[in-house]
C-alpha cells in the first residue's frame, strides 16, 4: 500500500505548486492506475514516489514506511520504475542491461545474474533478444526489456510511466494481456492518460486534475465521472 | 748629406743604364723567363686578416693568402717576398711600385678595377648571417630578421650593408667578434653578420655552436691585383691559379683553414652523410613521438575530471566550475607557442618539462571540452534509469554515462591526438631536439630545406594517417552497433 499524505510540490523558481497538498492511498493491487491529462501533475507525482524529486511538503509511505527514511538499496528493492522513454542503456546488450545493476550494485556473481536475466527474458517471451542492442529491437520489445530490467531487482511495486505511448493498438492489447499475467507477482502502478488502456488492466485508480485528486475509486466510475461534460 | 747626393747621382746613372737596356732589348725585358731567374715576387698583405693572412705563434706569416701566394710562386718559379702593408695604403703602394702584387684577400670592385688589373678570382666570399645552433628565433635567412637583434663589428662594411638594406633589423655593433660571440652564446642577439669564411674560421677557432644560415647576403670575388701595365705578371698569375686549382692545391689549402669545401669552384655546400641524417631524423622523431605520447597521456587523464566539472555536475564539484572553465578557456584562447615560451623562459622549466607540461595541459583543455560535450550528449534519462536501478553516482558515471560519452567523444578525441602530435613541431622553438630541429640542423648544413622538410612531413603523416583511419573505423564500429540511434 502506498500512502500519499498532504503532498505538495513546487518546482524551483515556479510560483504555482504542481501538486497541491494531495492525499491518496494506492492499495496493493495487481495494477493500479494514476490517471490524468497532460500537465495534471501525474509525472511529478511519479517522480516524487520514485524519489527523483523531494516533495516540498508532505510525505509518502510504502507499506507503512516513509520512503524518505529508507536507504537506497532497500528502496529500489521496494519500488521499480520504467520510464516513458524506457531509457535502456544503448551501449549495452539486452542481457547486459539486465545484469549490470545486479552485478555492480547488488554484488550478484555475473554468472548468476546472467542466468537470472535469461530466465527473466524467457518469462517475458523475449529470450531471443538477449544479445541484441536496444537500437536493434522494436518499441514493444524494448518495453518488455525495460520491465525485465526493473524486475531484476524484484521490487514489490513497479511504476510504469505512460507505458502505451509508443505502442500501436495491437501491441497495446498484447501488452495489456501480458501485464495482467505478470501482475500476479509484482504490483504495477501505471501512470497514463490512456484511459481505455487503464480500463483494460486496472480496477482501481485516481484521477488527477491540475494538481488535485479529482476522483478516486474504480476506474470505470472515474471514467464515467470525468468523461461527462464539466458542470 | 754628401753621401745622400752621391747616392742620388748613382741612381741617375743606374736609371740611364736601365733605360738604355730597356730601349735596346725591349722584348727581353718583358720575358717572364728572364725575370724568374733574378727577382723575387714582392707580394703585399696586411698580416692582420686571419685566417687569410696573419702572424702565427712563431711570429711567421701564415694563412690562406700566404699559402696561395707561395703556391703561385712555386708555379711561376719565383721566390715570394712578402711586404706587410697597411690596408689603407696598399693600393697606392702597388701603383707606386713598392711591390708587384697584393695577395691579401682583396675584393674585386669596379672602383678598384679602374686602377688595377685583377686576376681571376681565387676565392669567393661575402656577407653571411650566422646564428646559434639552437636558433630560438627560428631564423633561416636575413629576411626573417626584421625586429631582431643582429650583431656586426663596428665600422665594418656589414654594419653599413645592414643599415642600408635591412633598416628594420636592430643592428647591435660591437668592437670585435669576441664580444659578438659572447653575446650570441648568451643568446642575447639572434645572430651576426660577417664574412662567410672569416666567420666560419673564427667559429671553428673559438669552438662555438654557431652555424651559417641562408645564402650569402652578397658575395664578393676575391682577386689578385697587378698594375695595369704588368700584363705579363697577370698572365702568369692566372696560369698559376688555374694550375693550383687543377692539381688540388687550392682545395687542400681551403681544407686546411676552413675544413669545409668552400672553394671558388665549389662554393657553399657542405655535406652530411646519409647515415647521420637518417639517425638524426629518426632520433628526433622518437623524441617527437615520446613528447606526444607523454603529453597525450597527461592530457587525457586530466581531461576526464575537467570535462566532468565543465559539464556542471550537481553537488560540491560546482565550486570548481569557474576555475576550470577559466583555465580551459585561457589555454584554448592563447597560442601554444606563447605558452611554450612562457613555461620555458617565464617559469624557467627545462625544455623537455616545458614541452610535455605545456602540450599536456593543452591536450587537457581541448580534450576536456570534447569530453564535456560527450557527457552532455548523454540523455539525462540514462542517469535516472541508473538511479532507478540503485546505482550510486560513481557507478552511474562509470557504467552508464562515461561509456556513452566516451564513444561519442572518440572521433573528436582522435582529432585532438592528431592535432597535438602536429603541435609537437612547435617545441623545436624551445630547443628540444625533436625532429623539426634535427631537420633544421641538417638543412643548415645541406641547404636542402625542400627535401628534408618534406621528409619530416612524411614522417608525421605516417603516424597521423593511421590515427585518422582508426578514428573513422571506430566511428563506423559504433554506428554498426546501433549506438547512434538510441
Amino acid at each position: 500500500m502506498i500512502e500519499i499524505k498532504d503532498l505538495s510540490y513546487v518546482y524551483p523558481n515556479a510560483d504555482e505548486p504542481v501538486l497541491k497538498q494531495i492525499s491518496a492511498t494506492f492499495p496493493r493491487e495487481n495494477v493500479f492506475a494514476v490517471l490524468g491529462q497532460s500537465g495534471s501533475g501525474k509525472t511529478t507525482l511519479l517522480n516524487c514516489i520514485a524519489r527523483f524529486l523531494h516533495p516540498t511538503s508532505g510525505q509518502i509511505e510504502i507499506d507503512g514506511k516513509d520512503i524518505a527514511s529508507m536507504d537506497e538499496l532497500e528502496f529500489r528493492h521496494t519500488l521499480g520504475v520504467v520510464f516513458q522513454k524506457l531509457n535502456l542503456f544503448p551501449h549495452l546488450s539486452v542481457l547486459r542491461n539486465l545484469t549490470l545493476a545486479p552485478q555492480k550494485v547488488f554484488d550478484t556473481p555475473l554468472e548468476d545474474a546472467r542466468k537470472q536475466a535469461r530466465e527473466m527474458l524467457d518469462r517475458l517471451g523475449i529470450g531471443d533478444l538477449a544479445d541484441r542492442y536496444p537500437a536493434q529491437i522494436s518499441g514493444g520489445q524494448a518495453q518488455r526489456v525495460a520491465i525485465a530490467r526493473g524486475l531484476m531487482l524484484q521490487p514489490r511495486y513497479m511504476l510504469l510511466d505512460e507505458p502505451t505511448s509508443a505502442l500501436d493498438a495491437q501491441t497495446t492489447q498484447d501488452f495489456a494481456n501480458w501485464l495482467t499475467e505478470l501482475s500476479n507477482v509484482t504490483s504495477f502502478i501505471i501512470v497514463t492518460h490512456d484511459l481505455p488502456f487503464a480500463q483494460m488492466v486496472a480496477t482501481h485508480g485516481v484521477y488527477l486534475t491540475d494538481g488535485n485528486i479529482q476522483a478516486t475509486g474504480e476506474v470505470t466510475d472515474i471514467l464515467n465521472q470525468v468523461q461527462q461534460p464539466t458542470s | 748629406m754628401r753621401k745622400y747626393k752621391f747616392n742620388v747621382s748613382m741612381m741617375w746613372l743606374l736609371l740611364c743604364a736601365g733605360l738604355f737596356v730597356a730601349m735596346t732589348r725591349p722584348a727581353y725585358a718583358q720575358s717572364p723567363e728572364l725575370q724568374a731567374d733574378n727577382k723575387p715576387l714582392r707580394v703585399a698583405l696586411t698580416g692582420k686578416f686571419p685566417p687569410f693572412n696573419y702572424y702565427n705563434q712563431q711570429g711567421e706569416l701564415a694563412g690562406f693568402d700566404v699559402d696561395v701566394a707561395n703556391a703561385i710562386g712555386k708555379h711561376i718559379g719565383r721566390k715570394i717576398q712578402f711586404v706587410p702593408t697597411e690596408w689603407d695604403g696598399i693600393l697606392a703602394g702597388l701603383l707606386g711600385g713598392k711591390f708587384d702584387t697584393i695577395i691579401g684577400s682583396m675584393a674585386i670592385t669596379p672602383v678598384r678595377a679602374r686602377q688595377v688589373n685583377f686576376s681571376k678570382p681565387y676565392y669567393h666570399s661575402g656577407a653571411q648571417l650566422f646564428v646559434h645552433r639552437d636558433n630560438p628565433a627560428q631564423v633561416y635567412s636575413i629576411d626573417e630578421c626584421d625586429g631582431l637583434k643582429i650583431s656586426a663589428v663596428l665600422g665594418e662594411t656589414y654594419q653599413h650593408y645592414l643599415d642600408e638594406n635591412h633598416p628594420n633589423i636592430d643592428v647591435v655593433t660591437l668592437k670585435s667578434s669576441v664580444e659578438i660571440f659572447e653575446l650570441l652564446q648568451q643568446q642575447r642577439v639572434t645572430g651576426f653578420v660577417t664574412d662567410r669564411l672569416v666567420g666560419s674560421w673564427q667559429i671553428k677557432q673559438a669552438d662555438r655552436p654557431f652555424v651559417p644560415v641562408g645564402g650569402m647576403l652578397y658575395s664578393e670575388d676575391i682577386g689578385i691585383p697587378v698594375r695595369m701595365d704588368d700584363t705579363a705578371l697577370l698572365k702568369q698569375i692566372n696560369m698559376a691559379l688555374a694550375k693550383i686549382k687543377a692539381d688540388g692545391t687550392m682545395k687542400r689549402i681551403h681544407q686546411k683553414y676552413f675544413g669545409l669545401s668552400t672553394t671558388a669552384d665549389n662554393a657553399g655546400k657542405a655535406t652530411m652523410s646519409d647515415a647521420v641524417i637518417a639517425r638524426k631524423l629518426l632520433k628526433g622523431f622518437a623524441v617527437t613521438i615520446g613528447i606526444a605520447v607523454a603529453s597525450l597521456a597527461i592530457g587525457f587523464v586530466l581531461a576526464i575530471p575537467c570535462g566532468v566539472i565543465l559539464n556542471k555536475p550537481k553537488g560540491g564539484m560546482l565550486i570548481l566550475y569557474w576555475p576550470v572553465r577559466t583555465v580551459v578557456d585561457f589555454l584554448r584562447g592563447t597560442p601554444v607557442l606563447i605558452q611554450l615560451l612562457f613555461a620555458w623562459m617565464g617559469l624557467g622549466l627545462s625544455p623537455f618539462t616545458a614541452a610535455i607540461g605545456t602540450l599536456g595541459i593543452n591536450a587537457m583543455a581541448y580534450m576536456a571540452e570534447v569530453i564535456r560535450s560527450g557527457l552532455m550528449s548523454v540523455d539525462q534519462g540514462q542517469v535516472l534509469a541508473a538511479r532507478a536501478l540503485a546505482m550510486n553516482h560513481l557507478q552511474t558515471f562509470r557504467f552508464v554515462v562515461w561509456p556513452q560519452a566516451f564513444r561519442v567523444a572518440i572521433p573528436p578525441l582522435m582529432n585532438c591526438v592528431v592535432a597535438l602530435t602536429k603541435d609537437t613541431a612547435l617545441v623545436a622553438v624551445i630547443s628540444v631536439s625533436e625532429v623539426i630541429r634535427e631537420a633544421q640542423a641538417i638543412i643548415s648544413v645541406t641547404f636542402e630545406p625542400t627535401k628534408y622538410y618534406f621528409f619530416v612531413a612524411v614522417m608525421f603523416f605516417v603516424v597521423t594517417f593511421p590515427l585518422m583511419k582508426l578514428a573513422s573505423m571506430l566511428e563506423r564500429r559504433i554506428a554498426q552497433r546501433g549506438f547512434n540511434h538510441d
